[in-house]
């Protein structure tokens, strides 16, 4: 894989279901999340449920593709801005479905892709948008943080094509 | 079930309004607008000291730039009310959550009866319904006078708005019986207040049309007579069947067992934990379900069941 790709966004939210806010840099602690995001703090939805959720990345081509009905699956074009969306980076150009398994690196930390995230009915309704059926297979990917360091919007995302020993599935 | 985003909001006003009752006025430090609402509608509000409130909106849904509550300082009450005079402040962050509407206005004439701090939900009802010409009359009992609430609501209520106040020699007496007696039965009626008057206009009106009824409680019922017994409770996704103690809620039961489930007020009276259910017999001790929603709906957070029920969970 050669493709260089760009962070866009940076949002955390401190519990479940608090509105995300956005960071114009964060921290990421190798092994346990962004500081200050729910995940890290162990207060998430799915904290209970230990899975690699340290951070989480969606694709800005599928929020356009949601805003244009493409596929045209729920009958209108739906907007979901960034700070909506609830995963914790949106980034642009980076095919995130080919990095489950895979490490990468965004500025100065190594992410490794666990597994693909799964749309799920909390969203849908926490947005109270259909947003279930379109994020089908798009809603983005759960990472490990390997490396930790700081990132801001801008920074480059590239692919280091190394497999990764951590769990992706 | 209903979640709901929960914002952090900034205290914009604090007015002290008559004697312990204030309104906070939040904006959004960001965005422009906060999400929309419909007269009716309440929030969460998370007190720094870990407690969830529900307070109505009392401001105009459409001035979507603030959102307005009016808090009694209840002394013997819960603690809640009493944080918020406390710390409540202008500047101060708090976390509110987007609005929920258990009591919709319907369409057609209405008419309102409020008792004591019930008045909140019913001040943007009657807003509304007289902004529409739909307001039959608005009835506002208390102890005492609020002159402020007062104030607000004979601005856009005019010759339909009857106070009653009890403390007050020279006030009328509402006299229920010969209100509802009076009322043409087409209307719908919108109460809130103490157990006392629901209680009464509930009984009152037992020969109408259960939809033209409303009602909003802001305390728990009480059933004295209610005797927990221990159930099976079945999620129906998982097949899995689990233990409902007599010292334990649906809720606290399903939690344990690692179900994400959202709630807030645990009295039965904010519905963000309303479930549906496929079979069992549901003991109902929630404030909002309506007779129709109760044949296949229910509040985790206080319901419970004779031997067993499934859960649509």
């Amino acid at each position: 894989m050669s493709w260089t790709g760009k962070l866009l966004h940076i949002h955390i939210a401190p519990e479940a279901s608090f509105e995300m806010e956005e960071l114009s840099e964060a921290q990421l602690v190798a092994g346990k999340g962004i500081v200050g995001d729910r995940y890290y703090l162990g207060r998430g939805t799915y904290s209970p449920k230990p899975d690699c959720r340290e951070i989480t990345l969606i694709e800005r081509e599928a929020l356009d593709a949601l805003s244009r009905d493409d596929p045209p699956m729920q009958g209108e074009s739906i907007s979901v801005d960034p700070g909506e969306h609830r995963r914790n980076l949106t980034v642009e150009g980076v095919p995130l479905n080919h990095l489950v398994g895979y490490r990468f690196q965004i500025g100065e930390v190594i992410l490794s892709g666990g597994r693909l995230n799964f749309p799920c009915r909390y969203l849908e309704n926490l947005l109270q948008r259909p947003v279930f059926l379109p994020l089908y297979n798009r809603s983005g990917l759960n990472c490990w943080i390997e490396k930790g360091g700081i990132i801001r919007p801008g920074d480059s995302i590239i692919p280091l094509n190394e497999a990764t020993d951590k769990p992706h599935r | 079930m209903s979640v709901r985003i929960i914002m952090k909001l900034l205290v914009e006003t604090r007015e002290e309004l008559d004697d312990d009752l204030v309104r906070i006025a939040f904006r959004h430090p960001i965005r422009p607008q906060l999400p929309i609402w419909t007269p009716g509608a309440h929030v969460d509000v998370r007190l720094g000291n870990g407690k969830i409130r529900q307070y109505s909106l009392t401001s105009d849904p459409s001035d979507l730039s603030r959102y307005a509550i009016i808090v009694k300082r209840e002394r013997d009450g819960r603690g809640g009310s009493d944080f918020i005079h406390e710390h409540f402040t202008e500047g101060a962050h708090v976390r509110v959550s987007m609005p929920r509407n258990n009591f919709k206005l319907a369409t057609g004439r209405g008419v309102l009866i409020a008792g004591g701090i019930g008045v909140t939900p019913l001040i943007s009802m009657g807003r509304a319904l007289s902004q529409s010409k739909m307001l039959e009359s608005f009835h506002f009992c208390s102890k005492t006078s609020y002159p402020s609430i007062e104030g607000e609501l004979s601005r856009f209520c005019g010759d339909s708005l009857r106070t009653y106040f009890s403390n007050e020699p020279d006030s009328q007496r509402l006299n229920v019986a010969s209100l509802i007696e009076n009322l043409s039965s087409d209307l719908h009626i919108y109460c809130c207040g103490p157990e006392r008057l629901m209680s009464e206009v509930k009984h009152l009106t037992s020969d109408w049309n259960p939809d033209q009824l409303h009602f909003e409680a802001f305390n728990a019922s009480e059933d004295q007579k209610h005797k927990a017994e221990p159930f099976d409770v079945t999620v129906s996704s998982t097949g899995e069947t689990l233990r409902v103690s007599e010292s334990q809620s649906i809720l606290d039961v399903l939690r344990v067992a690692g179900y994400v489930i959202p709630s807030s007020c645990r009295q039965g009276i904010c519905g963000t934990c309303e479930c549906g259910y496929t079979s069992g017999e549901v003991i109902h001790r929630d404030s909002i379900l309506s007779p129709d929603a109760r044949q296949d709906r229910i509040m985790l957070c206080v319901s419970r069941a004779r031997v067993s029920v499934t859960l649509d969970l």
